[in-house]
């Protein structure tokens, strides 16, 4: 996942890893893109500094990576945004954790 | 009948008919001018028509109808000096000697029954010419003061008066002539005269169609200028370039007052300094112009406007002529122009007055729609401003609330699955820093909102800035950094307590947070001159000076402010600038990346409001 906000990216892994999910978390796009292995799924915030969600999408995609991307933001506009991105789903935040846990299933086992 | 005849009977019809044309317009204008005019012709027309009922009926002289007619065309080159001097000063010693040359010539014609012997007759013709010329000459000189149609009238009507002294002239020569030449000179006479009365023709009494094309070259100018005007600045940078237009345009001096109806007054910058500021109802000539919406010519500004005589006298006002600015219904204000001389043609200056007025009305209009449409922006710029900030102070609220919602619903599942499992603490903690971290931008929401408002500053009491600040550095927050108050001695001034320490506290903070761990921040208090000075000084990050302008805005951060480590929402200075404003003070900023800054405060120390 990545997100600029630490408590966020805190509680989301911790969500995630009791559900059984591996996470890898990075703050910024920039850092995503160095940091991406193979992962089944990629949550996204939008807004971030040095790379924001739109730079890291299209050079995630550039380089050939086919993870369905989940687009998470408080932003209003949040499934524009996603359109925008070509993302697979979006949550807004803030985002009830049953979302979250169905977001991510739902992406997850339709790749296994 | 002669082609001589022919000239001699065109040349009188004419001079009736400017007669009758000039009667016509005293009845409609009555004024000194028009009486005089109508005087000056009227004598020529009973000379013309009398001479031609005799011959016609073959009528026989009656002595002292010819008497009389005699007398009226030797009174008519005084007729026209007093013409001459409704516009123009005429020297008493031009007065008192026409009047004599007029009473010696009447003298001379009567004490010799009709035949005058030759010299006297020179003398009469010299003293007719003579006059004919300086009033051609002051004729001159009036159009050289003057525009548009005015000049070209005033110039027809010296044309005439030159043309008429030279047929006397000639006329009054021919008797002295010797005998070959006495036949030739007849048709010479009849041509001046003719000449003459088609100029007097032109310049008293010209056709509409002749006003109108000698108006046009003015106001074409005028238009040029005015196509620019309702771009300028404001509205009284129009305002004077209209009246230097307008003055200009009519060869006068002009001035613009413009209606304002919260005062119900016009509002004037005259640069002649004639009228005041403003003019409200009463015995203004301009507010009744305004009034009643038709301009109007007034011959004497001083008799026509007693309280403000004195003015027109030092400013050299002699008349006035001025036209009611308006706009179809809207009634916009009024255009007042002054002439040093009465115009002999007041009521053709009247009217490009009114022309100049509408154009007036025009521009302004159109300067009023420019404002509406920057207005309009402003409001919808507004508008979107307040969507912006909505939209970030929504985002920036969420961005707590989602780990607050997600750990909480996470602490309460496993409270149901794992009733036996230990507090989970580090969660625990997190809604704890999230909600306080909620609550502070709730807080500077609301204090934005409150600001906005001006209902942020509350009551006021004897505060000591020095006794504030020592309290905000003493704070556990910053113990990380030094924070050294400097000051000699209390400075107390009367402010909110609350409000004025958390400007001191937003800029310690704001010192503390920019800067690296262990650095000094060092604050400085003074008083001088009846202000408080406080500066704080850090040895931070520094404000790049693109970002210095807009530091105080809404929502601004540095550019080089990393959002995730610097919480916020940027509305802190904003804050902060809003509160020392509305205590009467000021804030700014020096700042150099990499060196650090300096926020300065000013506070007045007594009565502010």
């Amino acid at each position: 996942m990545v997100d600029d906000d630490p408590s966020i990216v805190a509680v989301v892994s911790e969500i995630l890893v009791a559900e059984g999910h591996e996470v890898v978390s990075a703050e910024n796009g920039a850092e995503a893109l160095a940091k991406v292995n193979g992962e089944a799924l990629v949550l996204l915030d939008m807004r971030m500094p040095v790379l924001d969600g739109w730079g890291f999408a299209r050079q995630f995609r550039a380089s050939g990576k086919r993870a369905p991307i989940v687009v998470m933001t408080a932003a209003e506009n949040a499934r524009r945004w996603a359109e925008e991105i070509g993302a697979d789903g979006y949550l807004a935040k803030p985002f009830d954790i049953d979302a979250l846990i169905a977001a991510v299933e739902r992406h997850t086992t339709r790749k296994h | 009948m002669t082609a001589l005849e022919l000239i001699s009977l065109l040349t009188q019809s004419i001079f009736v008919l400017i007669f009758v044309l000039v009667v016509w317009g005293f009845v409609r204008r009555p004024s000194r001018t028009n009486v005089d005019i109508a005087l000056f012709f009227g004598a020529i027309a009973i000379a013309i028509v009398e001479t031609r009922v005799a011959t016609t009926l073959r009528l026989p002289q009656v002595e002292i109808v010819s008497d009389i007619v005699a007398i009226l065309i030797i009174a008519m080159p005084y007729l026209l000096l007093r013409l001459v001097d409704d516009f123009s000063d005429v020297p008493a010693l031009v007065n008192r000697l026409a009047e004599a040359g007029l009473l010696l010539s009447a003298a001379a014609f009567l004490a010799t029954e009709g035949t005058v012997p030759p010299p006297i007759l020179l003398a009469v013709v010299l003293y007719f010419v003579a006059l004919s010329a300086y009033c051609a000459v002051e004729f001159i000189r009036a159009a050289r003061r003057s525009t548009g149609v005015t000049r070209r009238r005033l110039e027809a009507v010296a044309a005439g008066t030159l043309l008429l002294g030279a047929a006397i002239l000639v006329a009054g020569l021919v008797p002295s002539l010797p005998p070959p030449l006495a036949g030739l000179p007849t048709g010479f006479t009849q041509a001046l005269a003719l000449a003459s009365a088609i100029a007097y023709f032109v310049g008293f009494a010209p056709p509409q169609i002749l006003r109108r094309a000698w108006q046009e070259p003015e106001l074409r100018s005028f238009l040029r200028r005015a196509a620019s005007l309702p771009r300028l600045p404001d509205t009284p940078t129009i305002v004077s370039a209209l009246q230097d237009g307008a003055g200009s345009t009519l060869g006068a001096r002009a001035t613009i007052g413009l209606f304002d109806p919260e005062t119900n007054t016009l509002r004037f910058q005259d640069p002649h300094g004639v009228l005041p500021a403003e003019v409200g109802e009463g015995a203004y000539l301009a507010w009744r112009v305004f009034e009643t919406q038709h301009a109007e010519y007034f011959a004497d500004a001083a008799r026509a406007h007693p309280a403000l005589a004195s003015a027109y006298r030092t400013h050299r006002v002699r008349s006035l002529l001025i036209a009611p600015i308006s706009a179809a219904e809207q009634r916009l204000g009024a255009l007042e122009a002054y002439t040093d001389h009465e115009p002999v043609f007041s009521e053709d200056d009247l009217d490009l007055v009114r022309l100049l007025a509408d154009q007036a009305a025009v521009v302004l209009e159109s300067r009023a729609l420019i404002d509406e449409a920057a207005r309009v922006r402003a409001r919808e710029e507004a508008a979107r401003l307040k969507d912006d900030f909505i939209s970030a102070a929504a985002h920036d609220l969420k961005t707590p609330l989602t780990t607050l919602v997600a750990q909480a619903q996470f602490l309460e599942r496993r409270a149901q699955t794992e009733p036996s499992a230990p507090a989970d603490l580090a969660g625990l903690r997190r809604i704890v820093r999230e909600a306080k971290r909620l609550s502070s931008l709730v807080i500077e929401l609301l204090d934005a909102s409150r600001l906005e408002q001006g209902k942020l500053v509350g009551e006021r009491e004897p505060v000591d800035l020095v006794e504030l600040m020592r309290d905000v550095a003493r704070r556990d927050t910053y113990q990380a950094h030094r924070i050294s108050v400097s000051a000699d001695a209390p400075v107390v001034g009367s402010y909110d307590p609350r409000r004025i320490g958390q400007v001191l506290e937003n800029l310690v903070e704001n010192a503390v947070k920019y800067s690296p761990d262990k650095s000094e921040v060092r604050v400085a208090i003074t008083q001088r001159d009846g202000e408080a000075f406080i500066d704080v000084t850090d040895r931070g990050i520094g404000i790049p000076a693109s970002d210095l302008p807009r530091i105080f805005e809404r929502f601004h951060r540095g550019s080089n402010v990393d959002d995730r480590r610097f919480a916020g929402m940027g509305l802190g200075l904003f804050i902060c600038k809003g509160i020392v404003e509305q205590h009467g003070g000021r804030i700014w900023v020096e700042s150099r990346v990499g060196t650090g800054s300096t926020f300065h405060v000013v506070l007045p120390l007594e009565g502010a409001h």
